[in-house]
């Protein structure tokens, strides 16, 4: 028995484009029963990345594929495969990499290899959405001699700044130093230039406030105002908002206001010509206000969505879907006369005949730090199997 | 603990009046507030938050009672007492229409929002209720206070009167006490010599009764407070009596905490006294004060006015102070503050201006403490002036701010707290990534690491843990969880929250029921059938043991009180439960191990052990009583019991240094009572049954000990129930965080070895220290207290507009919840030293020096010892730094600490610092000695402040000979700096770049100056594979040569180039080629220059053999090997070309050879990432090859045809290319396997060339130093480089100099004796070796022969023309190529390409050429 730990030290949650690090240890477990002849030994393993994508039969229409004899492959087969048994189909796989070749582990020995690879720049983020889904795994593959190969998959999630492939590190060639007694860690320093080009660049695109107010009104007449602070965030930030009822005419019972995706196959790919767009909502906020002059929410873009996006088959956009609950009436200032003769006593109606209407602004979610995100991965970081 | 959020919301009246609110009241169950207006009473709704009914007096009756000015609600919210302002107290009867309810919408016909659901109104809608005036009663003289008090109302009025009326009999039931009546006195025990209050005009401003002290906190009109009391059961004026506080002569108001049993009394002069009663003497007992202070507050803390109110949260938690300057204070019970608005973003706007604070008139919590309803004071001030717009009009004074708070208010339970988790009125904060990352321990490093994995070992688990918890508490981020809207709509507010262990999965307990959600899953699970979860009401809180969630609730349809246990993973149903009936109403409820502990209402504890039932498909849990202990003895109100747990913490910790596994045993009861925290002890004094034969239900026998007091004024308390061995002062010791005073720790003390305990020394030591933050969650092993601090983000800068002044996002910064953590091993530490306990003190110490901010500790303790003792004014009698600085000395971090603290202190401090610590100069040594440069750097800077020049120079050149010798090239630069500034005596810092400096410093010489400005630039600034000479040429006299002649007086360079000529010396004397050449890349130094001037001494080889293996040894070169067959075999060489032409067929065939190779050669280095790796990996797969046969050898070509020239340069242990290769087994297969067949010698041939070589940074690094000596005329040094390289063509260019030159005999002499060494050493130790001497040795005869007829040489120069000519046009390139051309004719057939690969270093290096470095030599 062999057991197979991989480990993505940073975490399971990469910017395309950074370094991939994976540490894989393979050890042979010391129990009660082993001697010195129970040594293992394992052929090869390699390790390959992959991008696997997968689609609803019923809402995509993609071309047929020529890529369908890995399905029917059997599970003997030698060739290493890393997406084999899966659905959909591989858009996207790094050259495999050798671990060893046949690696010999005594009773209780464990040896540690590590795996790099740089993560495609162009590739799509992780995505799953209701139509489409892209998800990135790094496969371990494994074979005993005589033994069909044993897979082990360690899936992690990739961001997809736009632009960063544009910048090019212009630098580059000019800092390398040809003294040769000057080296340094160049691949290093490369991946933190990218990491905190990526920070800088995030930071640039989402750190500026200016107020942006929006009457809202429908056809009955003025409801009321509502500002918000930015259109660009990143996961894992707050969109903050407020709302002015007080300088409305028309009374506004409930507002709600949700955070949502929008997810849309690009025209050719679509089953049926004009399927609308399916949208998922990630939070939201609802509130009385009928009696209420100023109001404020908080919606959190959760760290675990995936920032808006375009492949040649799907979008993903953000927005903000308000509805408000207003009523039919205009609401009139219940005047209490001053020298009135008798006590009143002034109660709210029982009830208030209502229109619904509802309103987007769409808004720009961007990507954050990886390692921030990797906090509230699902993926567990850590992977093992045994064989 | 509770904290702002947001901004707070505005409400609007639906009525049209000038009227603005001027006081506001909650009912008992905060759910309706009612507003006083002076003529209106309205009443609101808390949720949705709207006006349900509005009443307004005739103006007749309203100027006869005057304006309205407080209203107490009946217990029952069914009626509402109102005061008015000329003694006039109105009862309105609040008749509910049942069943009726306000502003319910109606959609139209076919709208998709028509809502099915029965309870939709009952949730969404207000309900309907009427006021109707029922009765006046005219007391006569003006009220001052109006409180609620079960069946009575009780009225304080300005003539001194007390009067109880009954709220149904209102007219018989009335009775009066007269207050001078009331005997008062200090304390209860001296009741006789209790004075009457004396005068007459004595009346009460305010008051407050007090449930659980029976009793009422008073303000009299004096000022003065007290306390009253009913001796026995009936509130009759002859039973009172009433107790004094002592010091406090200016109260304006005053608010009971009926949990803590606490009064707290605002003053005139800002501040509140809380106090407490004695328990046994009945007396007033001042508990704390809450005061602004001037350090945080200078501009208010002595101008807040009087304290205006004081509304205590409904979890009796917090406190909420107002002053008559208005602000917002936040109070934890026992004094820690939390918010105050008086100062920062609540106080200026963003451009400095001060903002007018927010008056208050009135203020009430709303439920669960999710709002605080506030009536603006400033809005009826400024209605009259504001009625510009309409609209303003009826924007009413009414905000609601809205508050998280901390789980822990409301659900104490204690397995659970490692996790930070705050709840929200609808969603809940953690502390993200903790969880998680307990889990999966990962390494801090955000960036990878190139080092090999083998280095780091196999995953240690623990180092890495608090390793990687160290960043992410630099994170501030939190996991907002939004709790299901659904079960918030039915049943808000959330009352309870927990988290488990892992902090991966929540449960929220609302009105109703409960439900739970996965972080992993992102799914919240609600019960399917929503009568279940109507039909419960937890009671006593939640817990998560393991997958299980164990509540203690009431079912309403069974009428009876349960505990239960639910399973996560099934589906949220009864079906799935675990029920057990429980006899009476569970008030709290925790987990320790597998033991439920209830606390009942009838004041006793009882213990279930829960158990895990694997059978069947749905595991289950069940439950069995272990043991019932009564507490009611010691209890007198179960209300004030804030939290019960059970944990290991027992006194005698002698026994359990034996025996740790009893450390985890459930050991004793803590109790937390109004914040006494009183410990319950299992009695192990009677007949023990040894463990070994008692079944767990006999060990439920043992009983408990009486209750022992351990710490007053507790708030909270953390214990775990984890043990560890390494660690177990921190894990067995209890922390209790006691709000205004800080935390304290009940610290075990352990007595070293297996010793008994001494015994003077107790065994366990109760030690207080404060932090800055307030705690949330004790991280035990990590010595971490982790909080949360309200931060504030100002807004009102985007609103330019003047008439946004009334925005509330101008008038309130946006309030957020950051994250916080502390250490605090430092104080506790400290405190062990005070009380002379070094030796626990060592322990705990050492237990935690793994942490990674444990050197952080070390110096906060020095830091914070030194800042006292030397800046106190009085000398201190029994100084503690000396200890400190001891205790310091036992880890090997002293020096390092003890110079960071010192760089952090001022300068003045220094003297007392090292009177303690000892001598710099000897630190200094010491760290030297212990090879720790950094440090000893910066005890330098010290020794320069606090020495003579002298010295500091003397310990300068002392560290500067140090670090070269060590290689630490970044001190050497700095120290270069260092020496030249304390020579100069100038405090301008040099140049920051040490190469652009290193020029003028190291030209000692005026001729080498412009050679080693060219060689520096070069290195410097020009990209590798460009071939661009021009740039270095033009710049040999730039604006360095100009500071070389102003700084050429100065001694200092003179001095560092001593230095580094010295060092250089003993370099090349010790054969360390790599070391002399990294040495001359980091510093600078000018290498041709200096080794043309060593040429005939150091830079002489004195034994080639030696050199030779040295220098296989220093660059990783593989000795060479006899191939099994025909060594002399053309495909060697030829292999190398055939790549070659094979690129030059594809992409370059148009350029000249030469520019191919020199490409080749240069570019190899630094190259985009993955390309590199493919090539590597290619190599690698060459590598494999050779090693495991022929038989895969065509899967593996392909890549080194298709993909680069690169891969007959690298090799197989090549260590630092890229990290994905760093192993040697490491492979990689390309998978476009391609068919190229190589016969299988050929592949060998192949893989052995690849052998033969060392790495390419080696080769590189190589030919570099071969051409510096070349130019250099170290003809010795070439030929050994030429032998390891085994390139023929080096030693034929060494010989051709030889001949052209002026070469001395005696160098001809020495190269031929080395050569023979080495021939003889190869026949004897290497005879891979043998056949490139062969290859030689017709040139080395021949020109032993022309050596030995050297007569004139300088008849013989062919290469002079050219020289010349060179010398004349300072282009050399092209020229400079023509020679080589003419060169390689002369050498042998076989070396053109070597030939080539020379030019291609002179190209790579920049180097002035051959001829021109000859030159030079003439002229010198």
């Amino acid at each position: 028995m062999i057991e197979v730990l991989a480990q993505l030290s940073r975490g399971p949650v990469f910017l395309a484009g950074e370094m991939l690090e994976c540490g894989i240890v393979f050890t042979n477990p010391l129990s009660a029963t082993s001697t010195s002849a129970s040594s293992e030994m394992l052929a090869w393993a390699s390790a390959q990345i992959h991008c696997q994508f997968h689609s609803s039969e019923s809402r995509v229409a993609l071309p047929p594929s020529d890529d369908s004899k890995h399905d029917v492959q059997a599970a003997n087969e030698t060739v290493f495969v890393p997406n084999r048994g899966e659905r959909g189909q591989c858009i996207l796989s790094t050259p495999p990499k050798i671990l060893f070749c046949d690696l010999r582990l005594d009773p209780g020995e464990s040896k540690s290899y590590s795996y790099c690879e740089t993560l495609p720049v162009d590739g799509p983020p992780s995505f799953r959405g209701q139509s489409v889904k892209y998800v990135y795994k790094l496969t371990i593959g494994c074979q005993r001699v005589n033994s069909p190969i044993k897979l082990l998959r360690v899936p992690f999630r990739v961001l997809v700044l736009h632009g960063l492939k544009d910048y090019q590190f212009p630098q580059d060639e000019v800092v390398a130093p040809s003294n040769p007694f000057l080296e340094e860690e160049e691949g290093v320093k490369k991946d933190s230039r990218l990491a905190d080009l990526a920070t800088e660049l995030l930071m640039a695109a989402t750190s500026r406030r200016s107020l942006h107010m929006y009457n809202i009104s429908n056809t009955r007449g003025k409801v009321g105002k509502f500002g918000i602070f930015k259109t660009v965030y990143k996961i894992g930030e707050d969109i903050l908002g407020t709302f002015n009822f007080s300088e409305g005419d028309i009374p506004c019972l409930q507002y709600s206001v949700s955070l949502q995706t929008e997810e849309s196959i690009q025209e050719e790919f679509q089953r049926r010509h004009g399927q609308p767009v399916s949208y998922s909502t990630h939070a939201r906020h609802q509130e009385s206000c009928l009696h209420t002059a100023r109001s404020s929410f908080s919606l959190p873009v959760p760290l675990s969505s995936t920032p808006g996006f375009t492949t040649n088959i799907v979008s993903l956009k953000w927005r903000l879907h308000f509805e408000f609950v207003t009523s039919r009436k205009l609401g009139e200032a219940h005047t209490v006369p001053e020298n009135q003769s008798e006590t009143i006593t002034w109660t709210g109606v029982e009830q208030i005949e209502v229109d619904t209407f509802s309103w987007d602004l769409p808004i720009k979610v961007l990507p954050t730090n990886p390692v921030l995100a990797s906090y509230v991965s699902q993926f567990s970081s850590t992977n093992s199997i045994t064989i | 603990m509770y904290f702002l959020s947001g901004w707070p919301k505005r409400l609007r009246c639906p009525l049209e009046t000038l009227e603005q609110p001027l006081h506001i009241q909650t009912d008992p169950q905060r759910v309706f507030f009612a507003v006083l207006a002076p003529s209106q009473l309205s009443i609101w709704y808390s949720r949705p938050s709207v006006l349900i009914v509005s009443y307004k007096e005739l103006s007749k009756p309203a100027s006869q009672f005057g304006p309205y000015k407080q209203a107490e609600w009946r217990p029952d919210s069914t009626m509402i007492a109102v005061s008015t302002a000329n003694g006039y107290i109105l009862f309105f009867d609040i008749p509910s229409s049942r069943d009726k309810y306000l502003y319910e919408p109606v959609y139209p016909k076919g709208s998709p929002h028509v809502k099915g659901t029965p309870r939709y109104k009952e949730e969404q809608c207000a309900p309907l209720l009427n006021l109707e005036m029922k009765k006046v009663l005219d007391l006569q003289a003006s009220i001052t206070s109006l409180q609620s008090m079960l069946e009575d109302l009780l009225v304080a009025t300005a003539d001194g009167l007390l009067h109880l009326i009954h709220w149904d009999g209102m007219t018989n039931g009335r009775k009066a006490i007269n207050l001078s009546t009331v005997p008062f006195s200090v304390d209860l025990q001296s009741s006789r010599a209790g004075s009457f209050l004396g005068f007459e005009d004595i009346h009460i401003r305010d008051m407050e009764y007090c449930a659980t002290l029976d009793g009422f906190a008073a303000v009299f009109n004096d000022g003065r407070v007290g306390f009253i009391t009913p001796i026995s059961s009936r509130l009759i004026a002859e039973q009172l009596r009433g107790v004094w506080a002592q010091d406090v002569f200016d109260g304006t108001c005053v608010a009971v905490n009926n949990k803590y049993r606490l009064m707290a009394f605002g003053c005139a002069n800002g501040s509140v006294q809380v106090y407490t009663i004695d328990n046994s003497t009945g007396a007033m007992q001042l508990s704390h004060k809450l005061e602004l202070t001037p350090k945080q507050y200078p501009d208010i803390w002595n101008k807040t006015g009087p304290v205006k109110l004081m509304r205590w949260s409904p979890d009796n938690c917090v406190v909420m102070v107002t002053w008559e300057c208005g602000g917002l204070s936040l109070w934890s019970v026992f004094g820690a503050q939390l918010i105050c608005t008086l100062g920062g973003d609540f106080a200026y706007l963003s451009d400095g201006t001060k903002k007018d604070p927010l008056k208050i008139s009135s203020m009430s919590w709303g439920s669960e403490g999710y709002h605080l309803w506030v009536i603006d004071g400033n809005c009826s001030l400024n209605a009259g002036c504001d009625i510009d717009t309409k609209n303003e009009a009826h924007q009413l004074g009414i905000l609601q701010f809205q508050f998280i708070k901390s789980a822990l208010t409301a659900n104490t339970c204690m397995s659970n707290q490692e996790q930070v988790l705050l709840q929200g009125e609808d969603r809940l904060y953690l502390n993200c990534g903790d969880a998680t990352q307990a889990q999966n321990p990962r390494s801090a490093s955000a960036r990878s690491d190139h080092k090999p994995i083998r280095e780091r070992g196999p995953f240690l688990e623990g180092s890495l843990d608090s390793q990687g918890l160290s960043t992410l508490l630099g994170h501030r981020h939190w996991h907002v969880v939004q709790i299901h809207s659904t079960y918030l709509e039915s049943n808000w507010p959330i009352r309870f929250s927990a988290i488990d262990k892992l902090g991966q999965n929540v449960a929220v307990v609302g009105k109703f029921g409960f439900a739970h959600y996965s972080l992993l899953t992102k799914k919240w699970k609600l019960f399917g059938n929503i009568t279940q979860e109507q039909n419960m009401i937890v009671t006593g809180g939640i817990a998560w043991w393991n997958d299980f969630i164990v509540l203690a609730c009431y079912n309403l349809s069974d009428r009876q009180e349960e505990l239960r246990i639910y399973l996560r993973t099934s589906n949220l149903d009864n079906a799935f439960a675990h029920v057990t009936k429980v006899q009476a109403e569970t008030l709290l409820l925790s987990v320790f191990r597998d033991i439920v502990i209830l606390f009942r209402a009838d004041c006793s504890i009882c213990l279930y052990s829960i158990e895990r039932q694997p059978d069947g498909p749905n595991p289950t849990a069940s439950i069995q009583v272990l043991q019932e202990v009564s507490m009611s003895r010691y209890i007198p109100h179960p209300f004030l019991v804030v939290s019960v747990t059970l944990t290991s913490v027992r006194t005698e910790t002698g026994i359990t240094l034996k025996m740790p596994q009893q450390a985890c045993e459930a050991e004793s009861i803590m109790l937390n009572l109004a914040g006494q925290l009183i410990m319950v002890q299992r009695d192990r004094s009677g007949p023990q049954i040894r463990e070994k034969d008692s079944s767990p239900n006999q060990r439920k026998l043992l009983p408990f000990c009486a209750p022992v007091v351990l710490a007053q004024s507790v708030e909270n308390v953390w214990t775990t129930c984890r043990a560890n061995k390494q660690k177990r002062h921190l894990l067995e010791a209890l922390w209790l965080s006691c709000g205004g005073s800080g935390m304290k720790v009940w610290l075990p003390l352990f007595p070293r070895d297996h010793r008994k305990p001494h015994s003077f020394l107790s065994r366990r030591i109760m030690l207080p220290f404060h932090i800055n933050i307030y705690p949330l969650a004790v991280l035990f092993e990590d010595a971490l207290v982790l909080g949360a601090v309200n931060d504030t983000v100002l807004y009102d800068c985007l609103y330019t507009h003047s008439s946004a002044r009334q925005h509330l996002e101008v008038l309130f910064p946006f309030c957020i919840v950051e994250r916080t953590s502390q250490i605090y091993l430092h104080h506790i530490l400290r405190q062990l030293l005070v009380r002379n306990l070094g030796e626990q003190a060592l322990l705990l110490a050492h237990s935690c020096a793994t942490l990674p901010y444990f050197p952080h500790v070390l110096e906060l303790m020095l830091h914070e010892v030194l800042e006292e003792e030397a800046t106190s004014r009085e000398p201190i009698p029994d100084p503690l730094l000396p200890t400190v600085a001891k205790f310091i000395t036992e880890f090997p971090l002293f020096l390092q600490t003890v110079v960071h603290c010192a760089r952090k202190t001022e300068y003045a401090l220094w003297n007392y610092l090292f009177a303690a610590v000892g001598n710099p100069k000897d630190l200094f040594e010491e760290c030297l000695m212990a090879q720790d440069l950094d440090t000893a750097a910066s005890y330098l800077i010290i020794l320069q402040n606090m020495e003579v020049p002298a010295v500091s120079r003397q310990h300068a050149t002392l560290l500067f000979n140090t670090a070269l010798e060590q290689g630490k090239w970044d001190l050497c630069r700095h120290m270069i700096r260092f020496l030249k500034a304390i020579g100069s005596g100038e405090s301008e810092t040099p140049p920051p770049t040490p190469t652009t400096q290193e020029p003028s410093s190291t030209g000692g010489f005026e001729f080498f100056r412009h050679r080693s400005i060219s060689l520096s630039q070069s290195a410097e600034n020009l990209p590798a594979n460009k071939f661009n000479l021009q740039k270095t040429l033009s710049m040999p006299s730039g604006p360095s040569g100009k500071r070389w002649s102003k700084d050429s007086d100065c001694a200092e360079n003179m001095y560092i180039d001593m230095m580094l000529w010295r060092h250089a010396r003993r370099l090349l004397e010790e054969i360390r080629l790599k070391d002399l050449g990294c040495f001359a890349a980091q510093l600078g130094f000018e290498l041709i220059g200096w080794l043309c001037k060593e040429r005939a001494r150091a830079a002489r080889v004195e034994d080639f053999v030696i050199a030779l293996k040295r220098l296989h040894k220093d660059f990783l070169w593989p000795f060479p090997v006899i191939p099994a067959f025909s060594v002399n075999s053309p495909f060697k060489n030829g292999k190398y070309k055939t790549a070659v032409g094979e690129q030059l067929l594809k992409s370059q065939s148009a350029d000249s050879f030469l520019n191919v190779e020199m490409d080749m050669g240069v570019s190899s280095a630094p190259q985009s990432h993955s390309w590199l790796s493919t090539i590597n990996s290619s190599q690698r797969e060459m590598d494999t090859v050779s090693s495991h046969g022929p038989h895969m050898q065509d899967a593996f070509l392909s890549p080194l045809l298709n993909k680069g020239d690169e891969c007959s340069i690298g090799s197989a242990t090549d260590l630092t290319e890229t990290s994905s290769i760093v192993d040697g087994d490491w492979t990689m297969v390309d998978e476009n396997i391609s068919t190229l067949s190589l016969t299988q010698s050929e592949l060998e041939h192949i893989s052995l060339e690849l052998a033969s070589k060392g790495p390419h940074k080696s080769q590189v690094q190589l030919r570099y130093l071969l051409h510096i000596f070349m130019e250099a005329g170290c003809l010795d040094w070439c030929i050994i480089i030429g032998l390891i390289l085994k390139e023929s063509s080096i030693i034929n260019q060494v010989f051709i100099i030889m001949q052209s030159s002026d070469a001395d005999g005696e160098l001809w002499q020495n190269i031929r004796t080395g050569l023979h060494a080495v021939d003889r050493w190869a026949s004897t130790d290497c005879p891979g070796y043998k056949p490139f001497l062969n290859v030689i040795k017709p040139q080395l005869q021949k020109l032993s022969e022309i050596s030995e007829e050297q007569v004139q040489p300088e008849a013989f120069q062919p290469v002079n023309p050219c020289k010349v000519t060179e010398q004349a046009s300072p282009r050399a390139e092209e020229s400079r190529s023509l020679t080589c051309h003419s060169t390689s004719p002369q050498s042998d057939s076989g070396s053109s390409s070597v030939s080539r690969h020379e030019e291609d270093m002179s190209g790579a290096e920049e180097e002035d050429p051959l001829q021109e470095g000859s030159y030079d030599c003439t002229v010198s």
